[in-house]
């Protein structure tokens, strides 16, 4: 009896232990803008249920307002009990909180989930939102741009002025993956508009691992696809990887403050993968190319650490 | 006999000249223009160009099309954001039962009909059939087009979704990724109201109801 009561103390401790293990590297700057990063979340199972139960108890530390979503939020059917298993209960504690999650599309999603109000999306399948007074997030919809939504991200952007601009959407223009790699026709699309407009920041899912992409014409690129799924040994070599991890489930935790957004990226066991800082570079007078300042990123690991072999 | 020699060489000079010509041919060819002496009539009546004659008939077909949903969308439950994804599916579903009664002979061709599924064929080539070049925007939609194809599939499987069944009127399996379209096509592609869409399956073009979740219409091997 003695030895099951010292047992399940034992579990008890390591599973706290597990989630006080977070070592925040982020600044908690006053006035900041502190947000999440989850993506390809929607499976119900028990992978999207230990990253919801690290980013909330990341939470308590990093008190973030936020949830960015970069699609495939609800994967397989979309009933009710989809939304509720995959969705409603695992992030229960943010939701009951009073986080606000934004969504973009993914290929899994059915564009009806633009109406659920909790994703925010106002009933758009792109929409754009400004948390605080200087930062503007843009979110698209990649299974389908069209003429409309290239204008649309064209003129939303033009207005945004000085703004930190980041663009949040399921495709990654640049990926090193094995299995899906760069979607090339979308940056053709949309990289123009992004260089044109001074885009800092872009977030995408779609792989399932985490890549930080050396800074592409001035824009930083993360890929946070394996908040629920996981593609084991899937980051192929490439020049494009800044940090590569592909062998555990991750989400990220971001601060904005000035010209600077820190970045830490995070295990369901509350393992530190990846942190560093995106710099905004100082004012640059607009050109008929380049509407605002171009960023550079800095910090971080400049190397691919994942925990096993990557393959040739 | 000079005269002879002549064509000798000629004929031997066109032949190695058109060799090369001959091997790249081995690409589909551009589909010829098909159109039916009915356009044809119309197009000289109206001193017009029949492709132009044709784009217009797809147009009154579609918004053929978008009177029937938005009576239906009428008397059915209104898609609108709600906390509820219950009141989405209701709605969807509502709205394509509606549809669908109220369209219960459609067929296939009934909107892409053939010279209108000619010209799809025709405005799609130069993107994603024609032997484009190394390098060129073509060569990387085809190459794309193939690799999402196989990443769906897979992805399919992984979930345990159902193949589609291109059927008009039939409901796209929810639990089945949704294609992506290259923009290159889409620009290539007359314009939709927002509640239908392009999508590419397998070989095929479909449109589909966004707000129903049903097939329209699909041109057959539109990728050739």
């Amino acid at each position: 009896m003695r030895r099951s009561i010292l047992f399940v103390l034992m579990l008890l401790v390591l599973g706290v232990s597990s989630l006080v293990a977070q070592d925040l590297t982020l600044p908690m700057k006053n006035g900041s803008v502190k947000f999440a990063v989850i993506g390809d979340t929607g499976t119900g199972d028990k992978h999207q249920l230990a990253v919801a139960k690290q980013l909330a108890a990341t939470r308590a530390k990093f008190p973030f307002e936020f949830v960015i979503m970069v699609g495939d939020n609800i994967y397989g059917g979309n009933s009710e009990k989809d939304y509720d298993k995959k969705f409603t209960l695992p992030y229960k504690p943010l939701l009951d909180a009073g986080i606000k999650f934004y969504a973009a599309l993914g290929n899994h999603d059915d564009p009806s989930e633009r109406y659920y109000k909790p994703f925010n999306m106002n009933g758009e399948r792109y929409y754009t939102f400004k948390p605080a007074n200087g930062v503007r997030f843009v979110a698209l919809d990649s299974t389908y741009v069209d003429d409309k939504q290239l204008k649309w991200v064209d003129e939303q952007l033009g207005m945004s002025g000085s703004d930190w601009k980041i663009a949040f959407f399921h495709h990654p223009p640049y990926s090193s993956g094995e299995t899906h790699g760069s979607d090339e026709t979308l940056r053709t699309q949309l990289e123009p508009i992004f260089v044109k407009h001074g885009v800092n920041v872009v977030l995408t899912g779609h792989e399932h691992f985490y890549e930080r992409i050396r800074p592409q014409k001035g824009i930083a690129y993360f890929i946070t696809g394996s908040s629920a799924k996981l593609r084991e040994g899937n980051i192929t070599q490439t020049q494009l990887t800044a940090k590569g991890f592909d062998s555990g489930y991750t989400f990220m935790i971001v601060e904005i403050s000035g010209d600077d957004m820190y970045y830490q990226t995070m295990t369901d066991t509350g393992k530190t993968v990846d942190s560093g800082t995106v710099h905004r570079v100082g004012k640059v007078e607009p050109t008929p190319n380049r509407t605002a300042q171009p960023v550079v990123a800095t910090g971080g690991s400049n190397k691919k650490t994942p925990s096993k072999p990557l393959k040739q | 006999m000079n005269v002879i020699r002549l064509l000798v060489v000629i004929g031997v000079a066109c032949g190695l000249t058109t060799a090369p010509a001959a091997a790249q041919t081995a690409a589909p060819k551009p589909p010829a223009p098909k159109v039916s002496t009915a356009t044809k009539e119309k197009a000289a009546e109206q001193n017009a160009n029949p492709d132009a004659i044709v784009l217009a008939d797809f147009q009154k077909r579609i918004d053929a099309y978008m009177a029937v949903h938005k009576d239906a969308k009428k008397d059915a439950p209104p898609l609108k954001e709600t906390k509820n994804p219950g009141e989405i599916k209701a709605a969807q579903d509502a709205l394509g039962v509606k549809i669908r009664a109220a369209r219960t002979t459609a067929k296939q061709g009934d909107i892409m009909t053939p010279e209108i599924q000619n010209k799809f064929r025709r405005l799609m080539y130069p993107v994603v059939t024609s032997p484009a070049a190394q390098g060129t925007a073509g060569r990387e939609v085809k190459k794309d087009i193939k690799e999402e194809l196989k990443e769906n599939t897979e992805e399919r499987k992984e979930e345990g979704g159902k193949p589609v069944v291109l059927k008009v009127n039939a409901t796209y399996p929810n639990d089945t990724p949704l294609p992506t379209t290259p923009p290159q096509v889409l620009m290539n592609l007359p314009k939709l109201p927002e509640q239908l869409e392009y999508r590419i399956i397998g070989k095929n073009l479909m449109i589909r109801d966004v707000e129903a979740n049903i097939i329209v219409d699909f041109v057959p091997n539109a990728i050739q």
